[in-house]
C-alpha cells in the first residue's frame, strides 16, 4: 500500500498541470494564512478584518496607484478586499465541501448497505433535491433563511450532497459483492464495522477526487450568490462581492473602452486562478486513480 | 419504445407532485406572517390592522392545518393563481408570461452551439489522441471550466459593448421594443426573434439576435469545455472497444468507424451528463440575465430573492423545476434512441 | 525452413517484429517471427495469453492500436508485401480477402447496431451490393451458420442473442465476403463448453464448403488438436516450436509445449496433483537474457541463460529452439515409460 501511494505521488510530480495546480494552491494558502501581513487591516478596522477599508468618497472607481495598487471600486480598496478575500474563499470552500461530502457519505453508504426500503426513500429523496437546479435552490433557501455568507454556506450544504451520496451509493454496491467483504460478513464483523473498516476505504478515493473538483465549483456558486446580492454583506472580503461593484459600470460603460477593466480582472483573476488550481489536482488525481484512463 | 414513453410520461405528474410538495413544505418555514405578503398588495397590507391581517389569513387559509393549505394552494396554481408579485408589481403569473418567452429562447439558442461545438471537439481530441491539436483542446477545456459564466460574461461585456460597441446589455433596442409591444405586432411563436421575422421586421430580429450573441457566447463557453471534456474521454474509451477493431478489420474507412461506429456508443455517457446539463442552462439563463441585464425569468427570480419576493420566487422555481423535470424526459428518450439495450418494455 | 514445401503458401510472415511502445518502456510484443498458411488448411498458433500471438495476428492486417509498430518483417499475401500498402490498399484486404472473428461476440459486436446492419455493411462495402442483396445475403449467411429464423434475428441487437449465437453472426459476417483466409482469435474461450464443440465443428464445416485457410489462435491445447493441420508454439514474443498437429503431440522437442500438454488434464492417468508449468510468464518490459523460458525451464542451464536458442529444423518438418532437446526428449521417454506400464 505505501509502494502504492509512492507511485502516486511519483505520477503526480510527473504531470506539469496537476504540480501547476499545486503551486497555485500553495500560493493562495499562504496569501491566506499572511493576509494580515500583506494586507494589514487599519487600526479602526482590526475588529473586523473582512470589511474592505473605505478609501475615498467618489463613488467613481480609480485605477491601480501606489497605495491601491489593484484599484478603487464602489469606494474600496481592491487589493484588500482580493487578499482577504481568499480567506473567504478557503473557509466557503472547505466548510460547504467538508460538511456535504460527509452528509453525502454518510447518506450513500447507508442507502447501499441496507438497501431494500432505506434504499428506496432516500434515493427518491435525493431525486428530489435533485430536480431543482442547484443555483435555483441555493437562491430559494437564501431568500427564506435570509441574506448573507453563513445562510449561503447552508444552502449549498442542504442542495450540496447528492452527487456525493449517489457516486458512494454506486461504489458501495459494487464493493459490497467482493470476496474481502463477503468474507467479512461470513466471520461475523458487525454492520458499521463492515462500512468503516472495508467499505469505505476503498471507495473513498473517489469521493475525495469529486470533492477536490466540487471545490472550484462551490467557490463559484457562492460567488455568484453574493454577485447576485444574496451572499455577502456590502463591504465585506469577497471576490463575487467585488465583482458586484463592476457590473454597474460594464453595463453603463458603452464607449468608456476598458476605462474600468481593473475592477474586473482582479478579482475575476483570483477567482479563475482559484478554482483552476483545484480543478487541475483533481483532474490529475482522477487520471491517476482511474484504471480506465490509465494506459 | 412507445410504451417506454408512455411509461415515463404517466411518471410525470407523481415527479411534479414531488417538486410542489418541497417547494411548498420550503416556504412554510417562513410562518404566516411572512407568507401573507404573497397574497395581498403590499401598499394595502401596511394600513391593515391586526384583526384585519388575521381575517385575511384565514380568508387564505393560512391557519389552516398544512394539508388543508396545500390543497388550497395547488388549487389555485391549477387556476393559474400564484399569488402577487412584488418585483412585477402584478400577479407572478402575468409578470412570468411576459418574461417567459426571452429566457426559454436564450436557452433554446444556447443549445445549439452548446451541443454541437463541444461534441464536435471532444471527437476532433479524441481522434487526434496525444497530437498537438488535442492538448489545446485539453488546456481549453480545463480553463475554460475553471472560468465562472458570470465572470467570462463581465469580461464579453467589456471586449464587445464596452470597446467594441457589437453586443449590447439588455433583450433588445428601446425601438425594437416598441415595436414589438405594439399592437400591430402579432405574437405567433412567444419567441421574440421568431416572432419579429415572422411579422416581417427584419431589423427588430437581428437587434434581438445582436442581444443573444454575448449571453450565449456565455453559457456556451463554460459547457463547452465541459461536453468536449466528456465527449473526449468516453470517445477515447470507445475507441479502444473490440467492436470498434471489428468494424476496421471488416475493411472499412476510418470516417466510418469514427463517424458511424465509435461516436453514437461514445454518445451514450454524454447523454447521462445531458441532464447536468440542463440544469446548467437554467443556471446559465439567471447568472447571464444578471450579467446582461435582460428581464427573463432568472433575472426575475434572483431580483424577487433580494426583495423577499417569496411569490415571485415560488413561481420561478416551479417554472424552473418543471422545465428540468421535461429536460430530463427529452433526454430519457434520446438515451433510449441511441441505445437499443435500455429499450426495455 | 518451409515444413511443407511441396505447395505454395497464400500467405507467408519474415521475421515479424512489433512493438509497443508505452509509458514504461518498449514491449517487444512480437520479436522475430516467421511462418507461412498454406491454401485450404489450418495453422494453429497456441500460447499464454501475453505471448504475442493476438498481437501477430493484428499486425497481419495492420490493425495495431496507436502505441503499436510493426518495425520490420514482411507479410506476404498472394505475392503483395502487406506492410507496403497503402491504407485504402489494406482497406480492400481487411474483411475482403482476410476476415477475423474475435475472443467475445459481445464486446466484438456493435451494440447499437442491429446484427443485419453490421453483416451488410461489409457486403456492401466489397462487393457493392444493393441494400435489398445485402440483406438476402446476409439471411442467407446466418441461415448457414445455424441461426434459426435468420429473417428475424437480421433485425434483432446482439445484446438479444445468446453468447454462441453472438459468435455465429460474428463468423457470419467474417464469411459473408468469402475471404482466402480467416483468423480466428480465441473464438470459443468465451462460450460454454458444449457451444465451444458447436462452433468448432461448424468452423470446419465452412472451411470445408468455402475452402479457405483459417489461422486458429488459442492457449487451448484441445481446440488446436481438433481443428489445426500444423501448430506454431509461443512463448514470450518468439515461436519456440513449429510442427503438424499429429507430429508436436508425439514427439514434443521444446519444454514448453510438452509443459503445456503435461497442464492438461487426463482421464487414463490418476495424478497427486495436476501439473502446472512453474513460474509465471516473464514481464513483457523485461525478457529475460538467453532462452526466454529458462527462468520456468527444468533443463535450464548456464547456456540457456546467457545464449538464445536458435530455431532450426530438429527432424523433417519440425522446428525447435532449445538447446538440450536431447534432455526433453528422455525426460519424455520416462514419463512414457512409467505411463504405459
Amino acid at each position: 500500500m505505501d509502494k502504492e501511494y509512492k507511485r502516486m505521488l511519483k505520477k503526480f510530480f510527473k504531470n506539469p498541470s496537476g504540480v501547476f495546480g499545486l503551486v497555485l494552491l500553495i500560493f493562495f494558502t499562504i496569501v491566506a494564512i499572511f493576509a494580515p501581513i500583506i494586507a494589514p487591516p487599519q487600526p479602526s478596522n482590526q475588529y473586523e478584518p473582512y470589511m474592505m477599508p473605505i478609501v475615498t468618497w467618489s463613488p467613481d472607481p480609480q485605477p491601480p496607484s501606489k497605495e491601491h495598487p489593484f484599484g478603487v471600486s464602489e469606494r474600496r480598496d481592491i487589493f484588500y478586499g482580493v487578499v482577504w478575500g481568499t480567506r473567504t474563499a478557503f473557509r466557503i470552500g472547505l466548510i460547504v465541501t467538508g460538511v456535504s461530502t460527509l452528509i453525502g457519505l454518510f447518506i450513500g453508504s447507508i442507502s447501499a448497505y441496507y438497501g431494500g426500503w432505506i434504499d428506496e426513500i432516500l434515493m427518491r429523496i435525493t431525486d428530489i433535491f435533485l430536480s431543482i437546479p442547484f443555483l435555483i435552490a441555493a437562491i430559494v433557501l437564501t431568500t427564506l433563511l435570509g441574506t448573507g455568507l453563513d445562510k449561503v454556506m447552508i444552502a449549498m450544504i442542504v442542495f450540496g450532497w447528492m452527487g456525493t451520496a449517489r457516486l458512494i451509493r454506486g461504489n458501495i454496491l459494487q464493493a459490497k459483492e467482493e470476496q474481502y467483504v463477503l468474507a467479512a460478513k461470513a466471520i461475523g464483523v458487525s454492520t458499521p464495522g463492515i462500512i468503516i473498516r472495508h467499505l469505505l476505504p476503498n471507495t473513498i478515493f473517489p469521493v475525495l477526487i469529486q470533492a477536490s473538483m466540487r471545490m472550484g465549483s462551490l467557490v463559484i456558486t457562492a460567488a455568484i450568490l453574493s454577485f447576485l446580492g444574496l451572499g455577502a454583506p456590502q463591504g465585506y472580503s469577497d471576490w463575487g462581492a467585488i465583482l458586484n461593484y463592476a457590473r454597474n459600470w460594464m453595463l453603463g460603460a458603452h464607449g468608456e473602452a476598458l476605462k474600468y477593466w481593473y475592477t474586473i480582472v482582479f478579482p475575476g483573476t483570483a477567482m479563475v486562478l482559484f478554482v483552476l488550481a483545484w480543478n487541475l489536482i483533481g483532474d490529475t488525481l482522477r487520471d491517476i486513480f482511474d484504471p480506465r484512463l490509465r494506459i | 419504445m412507445t410504451a417506454y414513453i408512455i411509461r415515463r410520461l404517466l411518471l410525470l405528474p407523481l415527479v411534479l407532485f414531488g417538486i410542489t410538495l418541497i417547494v411548498f413544505g420550503l416556504f412554510q418555514m417562513l410562518g404566516p406572517d411572512k407568507l401573507l405578503s404573497a397574497y395581498i398588495n403590499p401598499n394595502l397590507a401596511e394600513k391593515l390592522s391586526p384583526e384585519e391581517m388575521e381575517k385575511f389569513k384565514d380568508k387564505y387559509g393560512l391557519n389552516d392545518p398544512l394539508i388543508v393549505r396545500y390543497g388550497k394552494w395547488i388549487s389555485s396554481v391549477f387556476k393559474g393563481d400564484l399569488g402577487w408579485s412584488l418585483v412585477g408589481k402584478e400577479p407572478v403569473l402575468d409578470a412570468m408570461k411576459k418574461r417567459i418567452p426571452f429566457t426559454v429562447e436564450l436557452a433554446l439558442y444556447a443549445l445549439i452551439p452548446v451541443v454541437g461545438v463541444g461534441i464536435w471537439l471532444g471527437v476532433a481530441a479524441a481522434v487526434r489522441h496525444n497530437s498537438p491539436i488535442d492538448h489545446f483542446i485539453r488546456i481549453f477545456a480545463i480553463v475554460g471550466w475553471s472560468f465562472p459564466d458570470f465572470v467570462f460574461g463581465l469580461f464579453v461585456l467589456m471586449i464587445f459593448y464596452s470597446v467594441l460597441g457589437w453586443f449590447p446589455p439588455g433583450n433588445m433596442s428601446l425601438w425594437a421594443e416598441e415595436i414589438f409591444k405594439s399592437p400591430a405586432f402579432k405574437h405567433i411563436t412567444g419567441l421574440p426573434s421568431i416572432d419579429a421575422l415572422l411579422n416581417g421586421q427584419f431589423r427588430v430580429f437581428v437587434d434581438c439576435l445582436r442581444h443573444l450573441v454575448g449571453p450565449i457566447l456565455t453559457i456556451s463557453w463554460l459547457w463547452w469545455a465541459y461536453l468536449l471534456r466528456i465527449t473526449r474521454s468516453s470517445m477515447l474509451e470507445v475507441l479502444r472497444k473490440d467492436y470498434v477493431r471489428t468494424a476496421r478489420a471488416k475493411g472499412l474507412d476510418e470516417r466510418t468507424v469514427i463517424n458511424k461506429h465509435a461516436r453514437r456508443n461514445a454518445m451514450i455517457p454524454v447523454t447521462t451528463v445531458a441532464g447536468a446539463m440542463v440544469i446548467g442552462l437554467l443556471s446559465g439563463t439567471v447568472i447571464v440575465e444578471a450579467v446582461f441585464n435582460r428581464t427573463g425569468i432568472g433575472s426575475f427570480i434572483a431580483t424577487a430573492a433580494t426583495q423577499l419576493d417569496y411569490a415571485s420566487v415560488m413561481g420561478g422555481v416551479l417554472f424552473y423545476s418543471t422545465i428540468l423535470v421535461l429536460g430530463n424526459l427529452i433526454i430519457d428518450i434520446l438515451y433510449a434512441i441511441i441505445d437499443p439495450r435500455i429499450r426495455l418494455t | 525452413m518451409s515444413v511443407l514445401s511441396e505447395k505454395t503458401p497464400i500467405l507467408q510472415v519474415k521475421d515479424l517484429r512489433t512493438y509497443f511502445y508505452t509509458e514504461d518502456g518498449v514491449v517487444k510484443a512480437v520479436d522475430g517471427v516467421s511462418f507461412e498458411v498454406y491454401e485450404g488448411e489450418t495453422l494453429g498458433i497456441v500460447g499464454e495469453s501475453g505471448c504475442g500471438k493476438s498481437v501477430t495476428s493484428l499486425s497481419i492486417l495492420r490493425l495495431l492500436d496507436e502505441k503499436g509498430r510493426i518495425e520490420s518483417g514482411e507479410i506476404i499475401y498472394k505475392g503483395k508485401n502487406l506492410l507496403e500498402l497503402s491504407e485504402s490498399e489494406m482497406r480492400k484486404i481487411r474483411g475482403n480477402e482476410i476476415a477475423m472473428i474475435f475472443q467475445e461476440p459481445m464486446t466484438a459486436l456493435n451494440p447499437v447496431y442491429t446484427i443485419g446492419d453490421q453483416i451488410m455493411e461489409a457486403i456492401i462495402l466489397h462487393q457493392g451490393l444493393s441494400k435489398d442483396e445485402a440483406r438476402k445475403l446476409a439471411i442467407d449467411m446466418l441461415r448457414k451458420v445455424g441461426i434459426p429464423e435468420p429473417e428475424k434475428r437480421v433485425d434483432e441487437y446482439p445484446h438479444e442473442l445468446s453468447g454462441g449465437m453472438r459468435q455465429r453472426a460474428m463468423i457470419a459476417m467474417a464469411l459473408s465476403c468469402n475471404p482466402s483466409i480467416l483468423i480466428a482469435d480465441e473464438p470459443t474461450t468465451a462460450l460454454d463448453v458444449t457451444i465451444q464443440a458447436q462452433i468448432l465443428e461448424l468452423m470446419q464445416q465452412l472451411q470445408k464448403e468455402y475452402g479457405m485457410s483459417i489461422i486458429m489462435i488459442t492457449h487451448d491445447l484441445g481446440v488446436i488438436a481438433e481443428m489445426s493441420d500444423r501448430v506454431l508454439v509461443m512463448y514470450a514474443g518468439k515461436v519456440v516450436e513449429h510442427a503438424s498437429v499429429r507430429e508436436l503431440f508425439k514427439n514434443p522437442k521444446h519444454p514448453y509445449t510438452w509443459g503445456l500438454m503435461n497442464s492438461i488434464p487426463r482421464l487414463d492417468i490418476e495424478y497427486e496433483r495436476l501439473y502446472a508449468i512453474p513460474g509465471t510468464v516473464p514481464d513483457a518490459l523485461h525478457f529475460p537474457e538467453g532462452c526466454r523460458f529458462h527462468t520456468r525451464c527444468e533443463f535450464a542451464t548456464d547456456k540457456c541463460r546467457s545464449e538464445e536458442p536458435p530455431l532450426v529444423e530438429v527432424s523433417p518438418g519440425h522446428l525447435s529452439a532449445c538447446w538440450h532437446i536431447d534432455r526433453l526428449e528422455s525426460a519424455v521417454a520416462v514419463q512414457r515409460k512409467g505411463e504405459s506400464a
